[in-house]
């Protein structure tokens, strides 16, 4: 690589960005404790770590859509408030995320032009002279597809190149790239390169962010490792190494061995055989055992969420078929699955489980309506077994609420979590899927929602925990399933189930392909 | 290097001055307005008389606001339930009239069919996927051909015998009008589905966050074309009692419900809950509107200040409602 070396360039000019002692938190939970960041001009830097590290939440704050509790920002070595995306904007920088943003019915020169105007001087839009200013640019970025096209119909890849083209059209010189490749092809991913390549000699810095950690080799000309909201470790081109990134992403913490029972023997409650839902979950199979805690592992789009909700009638599989105690399952809609004995505690609790508005009581009786009714001749519904049964579970999971007539949105995320766990002890369904149980929670409560998965488990209960914290599956699991692309790639019983484990598998696809054990 | 710190805050204080307006606004603005008229016209205003005479007139607005109450507490707009009312109303007409159908059969068989309409208003939001804006306006416009192709456009006055004039006029309970008394035993029976029961438990969930009533196991389809039923035959209901109160059935007759009903379930979203829609707050709204109207015709304002009133009103309650909305969020 020809770029120069940063070190020397910062010594006579301030660096492009500079981040310092960035804190932020969530409810309870420090999604940042303080971290510190250098971006140089004309060098690629690679942001890694685990889920949950805090890279998604420093790229907010970098665009305006979150406000840093605490720490400060520097562009050009001069102080910036960035209260707002337009505000990020103005200081030059450009965001790519995962799900790109577009106007689908607009064309691609449009979309590229949006909230940039161009006028003529009788107040209407430009055309000759914005195709004159972004034609080049999209020659230079590789954009084959007509200026004039819908962006309806263009390929992912193409949407990327749109967006870079976008960054450049407005002088952008700081872009942040998160998961590029993720759904690019090989060749595509190559064409990406090329154009990062080029923008770093012609001085734009690039935030990349990436779990593959072939790429962040072969591109960066600096890392920055995130784990657990701190940024743990600052690495040169010339330090990096496979080895050394996967030791810092997950840290050389003692493995501590939770006692892993031996299930396989116990009956089988649900098995999937050749489960599929194109693009993201690819020919699964796996049986799940009574009272056995199964985890998922893997990272962020390896389809594992997909699959839990294939299991549980929200979508429907291309293919494959599964059986609930021997017979036939295949649940058309949550519901079918609810009356069949599942339960689901969703990954986006606030989105997806609970109704915030809505008072503690009524959030936990949502899924047991038919057990608080006076009689089925009656169908009223009978208040004191509902404030009986609701202040039971509050107990028992130690809820801290005011009283169960409080709206659930004003408790804490681990109190949340706790009610909507709670709403499935109420009906005791044989399967309960839990996905991401202890995102966003706080240490204490942390511990109260595993000790009582277990005791879910212990009494007969098959649960499926899917997460992507690397310590939570060897706390609490028996037997753990990881996850890459779609396909389950490797199976981790007993004492297997080490963090390193699950993080070398979750890794598995990256380089070496998908197979191998 | 200087440290940048991000602080923004709301002040306390003016977010809660706002929040006791937003709850509370509604009903000290009906006092309010019963008070003023009162003190301006004691002798016409404040009397037994002339509430039970608001009360009366606001009943069949009542009904059919308390029907689409439950299309928006599911979530949806149901824009089809004035010219449906209209429609009844010709129908139970001629059914009677016409047909010679006896009158309890023709009123039982046209709310059925106001539940058959609101059926399928339900599949083609929910099955077919139209926005419900859409959809029932389509619906509504079709009714009010079918309307006009069923009677020609000519209202049907001749031959109404009086016995089914008496289905609005009559008092046949204690004296009581009987509008009032089906009123009361609609808005009853939908606030005990709606608060009491668990399938008003579901409605509720649905309309919060169907993403988390679909999860919880609730069939939601099911449950907005149960809304839509509801919705529809009180709609029926309505255009039953406007035909008998008018002694006709008149095309178009009941089309200007569509709005009072709007603009009480939306005063009532903005009534002690935080832009939530529910029953007791659409009576409330309802109330509003009627004494307003009572008002302006007591001090002798011409009929057209009637519509400024409805359009303003309609737009102050949505208004209160999305600041409640946005206030319990913050």
């Amino acid at each position: 690589m020809l770029a120069s070396n940063p070190e020397k360039e910062a010594s006579s000019t301030p660096p492009f960005l500079a981040v310092r002692g960035i804190r932020k938190s969530y409810g309870g939970a420090q999604a940042l404790k303080g971290v510190s960041l250098t971006l140089e001009a004309g060098t690629v830097h690679g942001l890694v770590g685990a889920n949950g590290a805090g890279k998604s939440t420093l790229i907010r704050i970098l665009a305006g859509l979150a406000h840093a509790d605490d720490g400060g920002i520097a562009v050009d070595g001069k102080p910036a408030l960035i209260a707002s995306p337009a505000q990020a904007a103005d200081l030059g920088m450009s965001f790519i995320h995962q799900e790109l943003a577009f106007v689908p019915r607009m064309t691609v020169i449009e979309n590229i032009m949006l909230g940039l105007p161009k006028k003529t001087r009788f107040g209407l839009v430009d055309w000759p002279a914005i195709a004159r200013e972004v034609e080049p640019v999209a020659r230079r970025v590789g954009i084959t597809a007509p200026l004039s096209a819908e962006v309806d119909g263009l390929s992912t890849a193409e949407n990327w190149l749109i967006n870079i083209c976008r960054a450049l059209v407005r002088r952008a010189r700081l872009i942040v790239m998160d998961e590029p490749t993720a759904s690019l092809s090989a060749a595509e991913s190559e064409k990406l390169f090329a154009i990062i390549e080029d923008l770093r000699r012609s001085g734009v810095a690039i935030l990349y962010v990436s779990h593959r950690l072939d790429e962040i080799l072969r591109l960066c000309d600096r890392v920055t490792v995130f784990r657990d909201g701190n940024a743990v470790s600052v690495m040169e081109r010339h330090a990096l190494s496979r080895p050394r990134l996967v030791e810092a992403i997950v840290g050389g913490a003692v493995e501590a061995l939770a006692p892993h029972r031996d299930v396989v023997n116990k009956p089988i409650v649900l098995s999937a055989r050749g489960l599929t839902r194109l693009p993201k979950v690819d020919d699964v199979s796996f049986d799940l055992h009574e009272g056995e805690v199964l985890g998922i592992g893997g990272l962020v789009g390896a389809g594992r969420s997909e699959l839990m909700r294939l299991i549980y009638g929200a979508d429907r599989p291309d293919g494959g078929t599964m059986t609930l105690d021997g017979k036939p399952f295949s649940p058309k809609t949550p519901a079918q699955a609810v009356k069949a004995g599942l339960g689901l505690v969703p990954e986006e609790r606030r989105a997806e489980g609970l109704l915030l508005t809505k008072s503690v009581a009524f959030n936990l009786q949502l899924a047991n309506l038919s057990g608080i009714v006076r009689s089925p001749a009656l169908p009223l519904i009978d208040y004191g077994r509902r404030k009986t049964l609701s202040e039971g579970i509050v107990r028992d999971l130690a809820v801290k609420t005011p009283s169960i007539e409080a709206a659930v949105g004003l408790l804490s995320g681990g109190n949340q979590q706790k009610v909507l766990i709670g709403r499935w002890l109420l009906g005791a369904p044989k399967i309960l899927i839990l996905d991401e149980p202890t995102r966003g929670v706080d240490i204490g409560a942390r511990g109260d929602i595993h000790r009582l998965i277990r005791s879910l488990a212990a009494r007969g209960m098959a649960v499926i925990v899917v997460s992507s914290e690397p310590d939570e599956l060897p706390d609490l699991c028996d037997r753990v399933l990881v996850m890459a692309e779609g396909h389950i790639v490797r199976e981790l019983t007993g004492p297997g189930i080490t963090r390193n484990a699950v993080v070398e598998a979750s890794y598995a696809f990256d380089g070496q392909g998908k197979e191998q054990t | 290097m200087s440290e940048v710190v991000f602080v923004r805050r709301l002040s306390p204080g003016t977010k809660s001055v706002l929040a006791v307006f937003a709850r509370y606004g509604t009903i000290i603005g009906l006092l309010a307005m019963i008070a003023a008229f009162s003190l301006l016209s004691p002798r016409a205003f404040p009397t037994v008389y002339n509430f039970t005479n608001v009360l009366n007139q606001a009943s069949l607005a009542m009904i059919i606001a308390g029907g689409l109450t439950l299309a928006v507490i599911v979530g949806e707009l149901d824009l089809s339930i004035g010219f449906a009312a209209s429609m009844h109303g010709v129908l139970v007409t001629g059914l009677i009239v016409s047909s010679g159908l006896p009158i309890p059969v023709a009123i039982l068989l046209v709310i059925a069919l106001g539940g058959l309409i609101g059926l399928i208003n339900g599949v083609i939001v929910t099955k077919i996927k139209v926005n419900s804006v859409i959809g029932t306006l389509g619906v509504g416009t079709i009714l009010t051909g079918l309307s006009f192709a069923y009677s020609a456009g000519v209202p049907i006055t001749a031959g109404v015998p009086e016995a089914f004039l008496q289905v609005s006029l009559g008092r046949w309970l204690f004296g009581i009008p009987n509008n009032i008394v089906i009123m009361a035993a609609v808005l009853g029976g939908l606030w005990v589905l709606v608060e009491r029961t668990p399938l008003g438990q579901e409605i509720q969930a649905v309309g919060g966050n169907h993403a988390a009533a679909r999860l919880a196991g609730i069939d939601v389809d099911r449950i907005k074309i149960l809304g839509f039923v509801g919705s529809g035959m009180c709609a029926a209901l309505t255009g039953i009692l406007l035909a008998s109160r008018l002694g006709s059935g008149t095309t178009s007759a009941a089309d200007p419900y569509l709005l009072t009903a709007f603009a009480a379930v939306f005063l009532g979203s903005a009534t002690l809950r935080d832009g939530e829609f529910h029953v007791f707050g659409t009576f409330i709204g309802a109330l509003i509107i009627a004494f307003g109207f009572n008002g302006l015709s007591i001090f002798g304002a011409p009929t057209y200040s009637q519509y400024i009133f409805q359009g303003a009103i309609l737009i102050i309650a949505v208004g209160l409602s999305s600041l409640g909305r946005i206030l319990s969020q913050r």
